[in-house]
């Protein structure tokens, strides 16, 4: 992808521009985005543990889990949680679609998949929510 | 743009579609599992207390060849899903064309670093 192409590609006139994106651009726009803040999140998490190992007895590793209870650290897990939740969902809708199942009513699919990740979203933040709040949101 | 995502479609690879499916749909068991682990197994049902995972918790955990097996095949699973998919994503908007072998020597080379870096990790939990 040369750069003379970005105009192209997300000017006003391409398929990327908002008002030019149909369902099923929004949730291939989507995957592709949760895909790769999944990816660097990933190796964020295996650089966070591999701090672990340092120091006598574990206690670099217990540290680290003091420091990543904190409400601030939960309250970015439950942005994961979000996006975690959106990529596994849509996922499903793809490989429901790869079957041959729903793509007839593929805005029907994907609607159903944005209501359960809402449902699961909502769900994870009650969860989370004392730990985030400690004193209950006062 | 419709004969790009042809051609995109070819180039992508049986086995890569298929190897995306099944990581994919292991990764959803392995996450749940892993979340369990990490977060409820130590809540008490009793007092609700939830004790902070600590450094022996999980060297205990991992002297069982069942915890090691998750963990090493959760990070495969994720390095094979997330790789692959940083993949897809450089065929969808045709980067590196004439570089495709490359990326993927490259991509396989990351892949099995971090596998790894991951075994690497865990040793000492498991040794320890």
């Amino acid at each position: 992808m040369k750069v003379s192409s970005f105009k192209w590609l997300f000017g006003r006139n391409s398929e990327f521009w908002p008002t030019n994106m149909k369902t099923g651009m929004w949730a291939w726009v989507g995957h592709r985005l949760t895909g790769l803040v999944l990816v660097a999140y990933v190796f964020l998490h295996l650089a966070f543990i591999s701090t672990a190992s340092i120091g006598e007895g574990g206690s670099s590793f217990d540290a680290l889990m003091e420091t990543t209870s904190k409400p601030l650290f939960v309250a970015m897990d439950f942005l994961l949680v979000i996006v975690v939740i959106y990529h596994a969902m849509n996922g499903f809708r793809v490989v429901l679609f790869d079957l041959g199942v729903g793509i007839r009513r593929q805005k029907l699919v994907f609607l159903a998949a944005m209501a359960v990740s809402a449902v699961l979203i909502v769900g994870g933040l009650l969860a989370i929510w004392h730990l985030v709040f400690p004193n209950g949101g006062a | 743009m419709s004969e790009q995502i042809v051609a995109t479609s070819k180039v992508a690879g049986t086995w890569a579609w298929f190897l995306q499916r099944l990581s994919a749909i292991l990764l959803v068991i392995f996450l749940g599992i892993h979340l369990y682990a990490a977060h409820f197994m130590g809540v008490s049902a009793e007092t609700g207390d939830e004790p902070l995972l600590s450094y022996e918790e999980v060297s205990l955990r991992l002297d069982q060849v069942l915890y090691i097996v998750v963990d090493y095949g959760m990070l495969s699973m994720v390095l094979l899903h997330g790789l692959n998919g940083l993949r897809t994503v450089m065929l969808d908007f045709d980067m590196f064309v004439r570089r495709r072998k490359l990326v993927d020597v490259g991509l396989w080379v990351v892949g099995i670093a971090t596998m790894i870096w991951g075994i690497v990790i865990l040793w000492p939990f498991i040794t320890g």
